[in-house]
C-alpha cells in the first residue's frame, strides 16, 4: 500500500489524528487512496471500538462493509468498515469530510471477527452478508440468520472465497422446506406459517411478515435476496474492467447509471486516472436525467397507493419526456451503456443540447402543475402526514440514505459531502425536511426533481469543450478505492480492488436500498396495516412487487397469508380489511 | 379537482397507437446489431469485447471453419462490437422489435473458411483475415523485398513460425557473432 497523492492536500486528517490520540499504537497503518479516502489498519479486536468512535463521536455514517479474500496476496482474510466521517457540531463545518476504511486482517485458521453491530446497529446486514459469502463468523452478532444465501444453500459453501466454487456452479438444494426463522415478537408464541412457492414470474420478490395487534403493526420482519444474481462473483470471474461497467448498469432497472458511475469512479480513483472535464459534465447530466425519471416514477406510485390513479397516469405521461431525453442522450431508454473506465462513449452534440433544453422546459412546466395538483388532493396529506415515521435517532443508528434520511432532518447528500463528477461546479441546494414521515420524503423528491432540472440546464450551459475519454493507461494490480454516487434513492457505494489478470479482484457494490431496508421495520411499527404498502413505497425500494404478506395477530396468535394484491387494494380503498 | 379535470382535458389522449402504427426512435438509438457477412473477416474482436457473450466465435480445426454467431437472447445493445470492429461489419440498427415464435430464430451465424499452413497444412486463421492483413501490408509503404518476405510469413501457422524462428535466430547469432552476448 502506497500513498498515491502526496502532493494533493488531504481532507479530514484531523479525524485520523484523533483516532491516533485515542488508540495510539493500535493504529497499525494508514494509507491514502485519494485526498479524501484513507484506509487505517487496526488489530482485529479493536475493530468495534474504532468503528464506534468514528461513527458516534466523529459523525460517521456507515457507507459499506467489504470483506475480501486476500489469502492469495498475504495469507489473510480482510474486512473493511467504510465510514463517511463528517464531524459533529462545529467540526462538521470545518473538519472536512473523509471516507475512512477501518481495515483488519482475519486469520484463515480462525475465521471470525468481533461483531460491530452491538455498538453500531447499522452494520447488521453487512455482517450477515459477510458470514454468508465468506464464512467469516461475526462473534456477538445478535442476528445470526442468513441474509443473502438461500435457505437451501449448502452450509459450508461460501461463494466469494477464491477457492470455493466456479461462478457457474449451482449446488443441489439441501432441503425441500423453506426454513427461514422469522422473528418472534416479545416472546409470544406465534405460529410460523410455511409459505407457498414464490412466483418466479414476479420480477422482484420479497416476503414480508407483519405482526399485528388488531389493525396496528407491532413489528415487521422481511426476507429479501430471493433474486440475488451473484454479480460480484461474475465480475471477478469472467469480465474485464470495461465489461463490468455494462454489468454495473444492470444492478438496477432505474438507477443503473448511478451504479455504473460509482464503479467507474472507484477504478479511476484507484489508478489516479484523470477523467476529462467534459466527460464529468456529461456524467452529471445523465445522473440527473436518471433522477428526473426516477423521482417522477416514485411520485406516480405515491399517487397510486393513495388511490389517486389519475395522478399516477399523469406523472407517468410526463415521465415519458425524461425517458425520451435518456433515449436521445444515451441511445437507450434507460441510461445504459455510456461509461467506460476513463470517461464516456458518447458526446452531447449541439442538436441534442437544444432538444434537451426544450424537453426540460416542458418537464418543469408540466411537473409543476402536477405536483401542485398532487398536494391539493385532500387525501394525500391525510394519508402521508405523520405516517411511517423514521425517528431521527433510528436514522442515526442505521445509516439510511437518500430522501429517506433527508426526510428525517439530516441534510446529508454526498453530492455535496464528497463532490464527484461536476457537482461542485454548478450551483444547487440540498433538500431536507424535518417531518420524518412519508409526506416529507415525497416532498423532498418533488423538490429534488426541480433542482435536477436546473442542474441539467446549468451543466449543458457550462460544459467545457474537449475530449470525453481518457485512454492509454495501464492497470496496476491490487490498487483499490471507493466510488460513490448519490442515486435517486440515496448513495450507491462501490469498492473495487484491481487484479493482476485484467479482471477485478474484488468488487463490492452496495445499492442505496440496502441501507434503507433495516430501518424500515421501525417505520412500520405503530402504523395500521393499510398504510404498509405506502410506507414501503416511501423508501422507494429498489424493487416493486412484495409478493405476499403474512399477517400475524399477536393477540389471537393467528397467522393469515394475504396476497400482495389484496394488501395493495386495501391500502387504496381502505375498506374490507383482509383480516376479517 | 376541477384543475385536474381541466389538465386531463387539455392533454387529451397521450397513448400512442403503437403497434398499429410505427413508433419513432430518437436518432442514435441502439437496437439490434446488423452484421454484414461480406465485410466481416471473422477476426473475433467483437466476440472478445461483447460483455454478455451474445457474440461468439467457434473454430472447427478439422473441417477448417470458423463460425461467427450472435444470440439475440443475450444482447444488451451496448454497441461495443460496433466500436471494436476493424472493418465496419457490425453496426447497430434502430430495429427493436425482436420477438420471435421460435427460439432458434434468435440465432444468427456465418461460417468462414480457414487457411491452411503452407508448411504443415493445419488450419490456423480465417482466409479473409489473412487477406485483410495482406491488404494492410501492401498499403503500408514497405519496400518490395520486405513486403514479399512478410507476405510469405502470413501463410505460415504460428507453430511453424516458432519452429522456423530457431534456425533463423541461430544464423543471426552466427552472422553477428561477437556483438551478441549469450
Amino acid at each position: 500500500m502506497t500513498v498515491l497523492t502526496e502532493e494533493k492536500p488531504k481532507v479530514g486528517g484531523k479525524y485520523i489524528e484523533a483516532l491516533r490520540a485515542r488508540f495510539g499504537n493500535l493504529i497499525l497503518d494508514e494509507s491514502w487512496q485519494a485526498p479524501d479516502q484513507v484506509t487505517v489498519t487496526v488489530p482485529l479486536n479493536s475493530l468495534p471500538d474504532v468503528v464506534e468512535m468514528l461513527y458516534y463521536q466523529q459523525g460517521g455514517w456507515l457507507a459499506t462493509v467489504v470483506a475480501n479474500d486476500e489469502r492469495p496476496l498475504n495469507g489473510q482474510f480482510a474486512i473493511y468498515y467504510v465510514l463517511s466521517v463528517e464531524g459533529l457540531g462545529d467540526d462538521s463545518e470545518t473538519g472536512g469530510k473523509v471516507y475512512v476504511a477501518v481495515h483488519a486482517q482475519i486469520p484463515p485458521h480462525q475465521p471470525e471477527f468481533p461483531s460491530v453491530t452491538p455498538k453500531v446497529p447499522a452494520a447488521v446486514w453487512y455482517e450477515r452478508e459477510v458470514r454468508d459469502m465468506f464464512g467469516l463468523q461475526p462473534v456477538g452478532l445478535p442476528d445470526e440468520r442468513r441474509l443473502v444465501l438461500p435457505d437451501d444453500w449448502p452450509d459450508n459453501l461460501h461463494p466469494l472465497r477464491k477457492d470455493s466454487m466456479d461462478y457457474r456452479y449451482r449446488p443441489e438444494p439441501t432441503t425441500e422446506d423453506e426454513n427461514y426463522d422469522f422473528i418472534n415478537v416479545e416472546g409470544e408464541g406465534i405460529v410460523q406459517v410455511p409459505l407457498g412457492p414464490l412466483h418466479m414470474t414476479s420480477d422482484e420478490p420479497g416476503h414480508f411478515r407483519l405482526y399485528v395487534d388488531g389493525e396496528y403493526i407491532v413489528d415487521a420482519d422481511y426476507r429479501l435476496f430471493y433474486v440475488h444474481r451473484g454479480m460480484e462473483k461474475l465480475a471477478e470471474s469472467r469480465l474485464n474492467y470495461d465489461q463490468v461497467t455494462f454489468l454495473a448498469d444492470r444492478i438496477c432497472g432505474i438507477c443503473g447509471y448511478a451504479h455504473n458511475v460509482a464503479y467507474s469512479n472507484s477504478v479511476e480513483r484507484a489508478l489516479g486516472i484523470e477523467v476529462p472535464a467534459r466527460a464529468q459534465f456529461i456524467r452529471t447530466i445523465l445522473l440527473e436525467v436518471e433522477r428526473l425519471h426516477s423521482h417522477l416514477l416514485n411520485l406516480g406510485l405515491a399517487c397510486h397507493f393513495v388511490g389517486f390513479d389519475t395522478g399516477f397516469m399523469q406523472f407517468f405521461r410526463v415521465r415519458e419526456k425524461a425517458m425520451k431525453m435518456a433515449e436521445m442522450l444515451t441511445g437507450s431508454r434507460k441510461t445504459y451503456g455510456v461509461n467506460l473506465i476513463g470517461g464516456v462513449r458518447r458526446d452531447i452534440l449541439k442538436e441534442q443540447r437544444t432538444t434537451t433544453l426544450q424537453l426540460l422546459k416542458e418537464l418543469r412546466a408540466q411537473a409543476t402543475t402536477l405536483v401542485n395538483m398532487f398536494l391539493e388532493t385532500p387525501n394525500i396529506v391525510q394519508r402521508t402526514q405523520n405516517i411511517g415515521r423514521l425517528e431521527p435517532q433510528v436514522a442515526r443508528d442505521y445509516s439510511p440514505v437518500g430522501p429517506t434520511l433527508r426526510g428525517s432532518g439530516f441534510a446529508r447528500d454526498i453530492r455535496v459531502l464528497h463532490p464527484y463528477c461536476a457537482y461542485d461546479r454548478v450551483p444547487w441546494k440540498v433538500v431536507s425536511k424535518d417531518g420524518c414521515d412519508i409526506l416529507s420524503r415525497t416532498l423532498i423528491r418533488a423538490e429534488e426533481f426541480f433542482e435536477s432540472v436546473s442542474m441539467v440546464e446549468r451543466c449543458l450551459d457550462e460544459m467545457p469543450e474537449g475530449p470525453v475519454l481518457t485512454e492509454g493507461f495501464a492497470y496496476q494490480p491490487y490498487k483499490f478505492a471507493l466510488g460513490y454516487v448519490e442515486a435517486p434513492r440515496g448513495e450507491d457505494i462501490h469498492w473495487s480492488m484491481l487484479g493482476d489478470n485484467q479482471k477485478i479482484y474484488r468488487w463490492k457494490c452496495r445499492a442505496s436500498s440496502y441501507n434503507n431496508w433495516p430501518a424500515l421495520r421501525y417505520m412500520l411499527r405503530g402504523n395500521t396495516i393499510s398504510d404498509a404498502p405506502l410506507i414501503v413505497a416511501s423508501i422507494d425500494p429498489c424493487y416493486s412487487c412484495t409478493e405476499r404478506v403474512t399477517v400475524v395477530d399477536v393477540r389471537k396468535k393467528k397467522a393469515t397469508i394475504v396476497p400482495y394484491k389484496e394488501m395493495e387494494r386495501y391500502c387504496i380503498e381502505r375498506k374490507g380489511s383482509p383480516l376479517k | 379537482m376541477l384543475k385536474l379535470i381541466k389538465e386531463v382535458l387539455r392533454v387529451g389522449e397521450a397513448t400512442l397507437p403503437y403497434p398499429f402504427e410505427p413508433i419513432e426512435q430518437m436518432p442514435g438509438f441502439r437496437g439490434k446489431p446488423h452484421h454484414d457477412p461480406e465485410q466481416c473477416i471473422a477476426c473475433a474482436a467483437c466476440a472478445i469485447a461483447c460483455p454478455p457473450n451474445a457474440l461468439n466465435i467457434t473454430t472447427d480445426l478439422d473441417q477448417g471453419f470458423q463460425t461467427w454467431s450472435l444470440f439475440m437472447g443475450r444482447c444488451i445493445y451496448c454497441g461495443r462490437c460496433e466500436e471494436v470492429c476493424p472493418t465496419g461489419a457490425i453496426t447497430l440498427s434502430p430495429d427493436f422489435e425482436l420477438a420471435v415464435m421460435n427460439k432458434q430464430d434468435l440465432y444468427e451465424r456465418a461460417d468462414y473458411k480457414l487457411a491452411s499452413c503452407r508448411i504443415c497444412g493445419t488450419y490456423f486463421a480465417p482466409i479473409k483475415e489473412i487477406e485483410y492483413a495482406a491488404a494492410l501490408l501492401r498499403q503500408s509503404g514497405m519496400s518490395a523485398d520486405a513486403l514479399a518476405d512478410t507476405l510469405s510469413l502470413l501463410e505460415v501457422c504460428p507453430e511453424c513460425k516458432r519452429k522456423n524462428d530457431v534456425p533463423k535466430m541461430v544464423s543471426l547469432f552466427q552472422k553477428e557473432g561477437s556483438d551478441v552476448q549469450r
